[in-house]
């Protein structure tokens, strides 16, 4: 059983919970369009495999990502445990302005709490990470990490923190002059590793 | 040439059932070399299937079908893309439109006009339509379409989807937004409901007079105060100065009345006013509906002298009421009797030349609009009555007899004016021409026959005309004012229904775009090899399915920061293919440990372990795990190692043998049990035994079976007999000598020794420098080759042979030196020094050597 990485993503693009899903043995790769500040914003994520004897090949993903989301059960504290490790690979491969989610999941299992609402926030403040409990079952806040995330990234695209010409920034830009019908607008890419 | 004219030029260049249903003028090929001006783009549509065209125009507008010639076929199929981009410079006027189709990839410049807009929706009408069929069209009727030799489009069956990896897939955000809006407009129906607004429409000509007299009994005369008033005027004002600098007093004046005389149980305000020269155009709306206007545009267009003055033409007012568009046109069109003629064309130039701008839009004209109420004085006579009948008929109001030679019905029935409007039935008398100021008709010399010149057409769906009459009391001018009234359906968008059906439709989008993306199911994932031996060939298969709707192109691809896909003891067959959808395909995994890689695995540098990463092209990775457990063999271990095991190397534990691998350079000889390797040496001795007079030794290659027999007897030791002829005894005692980790002759001895080649003493002084047990095993093996060339009479031995092949074996060549890209010439210059040095020790009695040990 996993932390329900799949889940979310499946949530967040189909609006569906994914019963019985089984492992990632790979990388899925999930598309949604969605809304930033007036700006049409299309998501790719990247769902990749969790398991341990994968970790070395998953570290290629992370390569590009303009984004992450990091997420543990909150059903056990195991995979809490994870995170800094998780942690040390992402900020090695990943740029300084690439934005870092924390996603506790599973917080339609309240009764099995395995980790306090309370010890994670402190884990992400302590490590600059935006966090929020969340329910791939449910639904509960899973629209929002995406989007709060994106909204980061866009953020940083806006204080020029993220550098849209870098070939790694994890962001491309159509050119075009906005709000003509046929133009695209920007697009924009978000990669979810654990 | 207008648009329909041109179209039929094109048809004409395809068979009948083949339909054109769009067409593009003025495109031209864009190539990062060369561009190619005047093409033509056509979608034909052939049944279900449909296809873009790029044509050559030799002469523009074509004239006839003989003036096209096709270059450019590109089938609508599962595997085609369209880009739409502007063109950076130009953003307004240019569009860069890139379609691929196949292999194939063209990029198109075109002219922003109201065409693009129908074009680019019948090309992604066809886009959706093609997808949403599971099998893909074959597309028959194409293939007379293209030459043998060039552009054979055809004949690449095989449908390549993009090819490009998918961090680099950039889905196109403009079809997204294409498909939104031709998505919601086919669901318009569940979002909109009516509601009924009336219209009124007036049209006079007022013969250069002002509004000396109230207007009311044109105006306001009716039950209802109308939602709307749409009031056109003619002939405000003949005055040179107002045709030459457009400026009139009269409008304001003109204005000012219909403000005063507009029904005044209700509150209007102004949506535009626009005048050229003696023609102004007026929209009032009422007050409460007028926060629902959006988009007001105008546009003017001149027919008059030179075929552009104002003296005569069209105003147009545009706008948005809720979610319907409205379309007003004012026109006075060519005046005289016998110049219908002209009169058809100046509709078709204010029709054609018409043009709403609108920021960040492409322009629309005047047909791109669900209503349009068209007034005016169309100035369409009488011909064939004498006037003293006409004035005699109309007088009795026996109108029909006089309409049936009004120029302007007769027009509009064969289509030349005002095709697809509807005009209601004429219940009044002509309007033109009267004594100004009176009923009486035009007592001028030039008699002329009344007509009907002022009138009101419309188009557009659920339009009801409730009156359209004439107002003969008001007659300052030598023409009547005209009104009518109509019912109008204007459709009204349930904001709450809208946004449901909006997320619904996005939704469909995100899901499907996400079907779209490549889906394979591989039947396992994990594959267990068992235990694999040295030289023993195992091979597993895996199957892809296709499981999506679109082609797949899969390929292994590298890990981060490794050389290759997969480790070097592994061969992936294929790996890269391209799947159509719900087939399958077959991999052949294979592994094989050969020399190189037993050392490897002997010395633990390397284990039977990888992650193979199969990339899908605008899709996921799968990952692939390969697992099985070596059996170390005798083979592929260093000479130093096996002169220290005294028992078969498969009673020897695994982490003692990577020990022994890592400490070989410390191998001393009084701390080892053997001087040369005892496997070498069961070898040789069986072949000094059985073999010396064997016919074609070392010449006759073994059986692959047998040898691998005698890697078992060596390897798990027997008190057997050595198993295998004589011939695969040799062969495995070579292959044993070529597979151990280091060369007999190190590789860094291996230039001392070609250059020391033709000199004996220097051979045999070098080695003597040899490291022990490779000194060993290289003096042993001379003397039993020269053993055996005692017995060349029997097994046809001669030392040229020998040394030829031996030569090769003790002077490896480096695997991990990058060759130099040898010439032909120059290896066989080597692999004769190499021969040669050996040949030295074949030929010479070198006992002294043996003996200084």
């Amino acid at each position: 059983m996993g932390v329900g990485k799949s889940c979310l993503l499946h949530q967040f693009t189909d609006k569906k919970f994914m019963a019985d899903c089984p492992h990632t043995i790979g990388v899925e790769f999930g598309t949604r369009i969605i809304e930033v500040a007036g700006q049409k914003i299309k998501l790719q994520i990247w769902d990749t495999a969790g398991q341990e004897r994968f970790r070395a090949v998953t570290r290629s993903y992370y390569r590009g990502a303009a984004g992450a989301l990091m997420v543990y059960d909150i059903t056990r504290r195991s995979t809490y445990n994870h995170l800094s490790s998780w942690l040390t690979d992402t900020r090695n491969l990943t740029n300084p302005s690439t934005v870092i989610f924390l996603i506790g999941n599973k917080s339609d299992l309240d009764a099995q709490r395995d980790v306090t609402y309370e010890e994670a926030k402190q884990f992400a403040d302590e490590n600059g990470l935006m966090f929020v409990e969340a329910s791939a079952k449910t639904g509960q806040n899973v629209e929002e990490a995406f989007l709060e995330t994106a909204k980061k990234i866009y953020q940083s695209i806006q204080d020029g923190r993220l550098d849209l010409n870098a070939a790694e920034s994890g962001v491309q830009h159509k050119p075009a002059s906005p709000g003509r019908p046929l133009a695209a607008p920007p697009a924009a890419r978000d990669n979810c590793a654990c | 040439m207008n648009h329909d004219e041109i179209k039929s030029v094109v048809q004409e260049k395809f068979l009948s059932s083949e339909r054109v249903t769009a067409f593009l003028c003025d495109a031209k090929v864009l190539h990062p070399d060369w561009v190619k001006k005047d093409r033509l783009l056509a979608i034909v549509e052939f049944g279900d299937e449909k296809a873009v065209f790029c044509l050559f125009t030799s002469c523009y507008p074509p004239k006839s079908f003989t003036d096209l010639s096709i270059e450019i076929v590109l089938p609508i199929d599962k595997s085609f893309k369209c880009e739409i981009d502007n063109k950076p410079s130009d953003p307004e006027a240019i569009l860069y439109l890139n379609l691929q189709s196949r292999n194939n990839k063209y990029k198109f410049e075109i002219q922003m006009t109201p065409r693009v807009d129908n074009f680019v929706d019948d090309l992604f009408r066809g886009i959706e339509a093609v997808n949403n069929v599971p099998t893909q069209p074959e597309f028959v009727w194409l293939k007379k379409y293209h030459g043998r030799n060039d552009n054979d489009i055809l004949t690449h069956t095989m449908v390549l989807p993009g090819g490009v990896p998918h961090t680099q897939s950039s889905a196109p955000v403009a079809i997204r937004e294409s498909l939104i809006k031709h998505k919601m407009s086919d669901k318009e129906y569940e979002y909109t409901f009516t509601k009924r607004f009336t219209i009124f429409c007036g049209t006079w000509n007022v013969n250069d007079k002002s509004p000396v007299i109230p207007l009311k009994g044109w105006l306001s005369i009716d039950k209802e105060p109308p939602d709307i008033y749409a009031v056109g005027f003619q002939e405000l004002d003949l005055s040179k100065e107002t045709f030459l600098f457009d400026q009139t007093m009269r409008e304001d004046e003109w204005y000012n009345a219909v403000i005063n005389y507009v029904d005044k149980r209700a509150k209007y305000v102004k949506v535009e006013k626009v005048r050229l020269v003696g023609m102004m155009l007026i929209i009032l709306i009422k007050e409460k509906h007028f926060s629902h206007v959006r988009n007001v545009v105008c546009d003017t267009v001149g027919t008059g002298i030179m075929g552009k003055m104002g003296n005569k033409g069209g105003v147009s007012i545009r706008f948005d009421l809720h979610s319907t568009s409205l379309c007003f046109v004012n026109s006075h069109l060519a005046a005289h009797v016998e110049e219908y003629e002209r009169r058809n064309q100046d509709f078709r130039d204010i029709c054609n030349r018409t043009r709403f701008i609108q920021p960040n839009q492409l322009p629309k004209g005047i047909k791109d609009h669900d209503h349009i109420y068209w007034l005016g004085d169309l100035n369409y006579r009488i011909t064939e009555l004498d006037p003293t009948t006409v004035k005699k008929l109309v007088n009795n109001n026996d109108f029909g007899p006089v309409l049936e030679w009004d120029q302007l019905k007769q027009q509009h029935k064969c289509n030349n004016v005002f095709a697809g409007y509807i005009e209601g039935d004429i219940m009044f008398k002509p309007t033109y021409k009267y004594d100004p100021g009176t009923d009486n008709w035009d007592s001028s010399e030039k008699n002329r026959a009344p007509a009907w010149c002022d009138r009101i057409f419309w188009k557009g769906d659920k339009i009801v005309q409730l009156a359209y009459r004439s107002h003969p009391s008001l007659n300052i001018s030598d023409h009547k004012p005209v009104s009518a009234i109509f019912n109008s359906a204007i459709k009204i968008i349930d904001e709450e229904k809208y946004r449901k059906v909006y997320e619904e439709v996005i939704k469909q989008l995100d899901k499907m775009e996400n079907e779209l993306i490549p889906q394979v199911k591989v039947d396992r994932t994990e594959i267990d090899f068992g235990t694999v031996q040295y030289l023993e060939l195992q091979v597993r298969t895996i199957t892809i399915t296709n499981i999506g709707k679109l082609p797949v192109e899969f390929e292994f691809i590298k890990k981060l920061d490794e050389a290759s896909f997969c480790k070097e003891w592994l061969i992936v067959e294929p790996y890269k293919k391209c799947i159509c959808a719900e087939e399958t395909c077959e991999i052949q995994l294979k592994v094989l440990i050969n020399k190189t890689s037993a050392c490897k695995m002997n010395a633990g540098t390397d284990k039977l372990y990888d992650i193979l990463v199969l990339h899908l092209y605008g899709g996921k990775d799968i990952f692939i795990t390969i697992n099985g457990t070596y059996q170390r063999s005798s083979f592929g271990c260093s000479i130093e190692v096996l002169v220290n095991l005294n028992m078969p190397i498969k009673e020897v534990p695994v982490g003692k043998l990577i020990e022994l691998e890592n400490k070989r350079d410390q191998c001393v000889s009084n701390q080892s049990t053997y001087s040369i390797p005892k496997e070498i040496w069961f070898l040789v001795d069986h072949i000094y035994l059985h073999g010396l007079k064997e016919p074609n030794l070392f010449e006759q290659p073994g059986f692959h079976s047998e040898i691998l027999q005698i890697r078992d007897w060596l390897d798990n030791g027997s008190v057997d007999p050595i198993p295998g002829s004589i011939h695969s005894v040799a062969e495995a005692l070579l292959l044993l000598l070529e597979s151990t980790a280091d060369p007999i002759i190190p590789y860094n001895l291996q230039s001392v020794c070609l250059r020391a080649s033709a000199n004996y003493l220097q051979c045999k002084q070098i080695v003597m420098e040899l490291p022990e047990f490779r000194k060993n095993v290289f003096l042993y093996l001379c003397e039993f080759l020269q053993e055996a060339l005692q017995h060349s009479a029997e097994n046809g031995l001669d030392s040229k042979t020998l040394s030829t092949l031996f030569g090769a074996i003790f002077l490896r060549d480096n695997p991990n030196q990058i060759q130099e890209p040898q010439s032909r010439i120059n290896k066989q210059v080597i692999d004769k020094k190499k021969a040669q040095f050996v040949y030295h020790f074949l030929v010479n009695d070198h006992s002294d050597l043996i003996f200084s040990r």
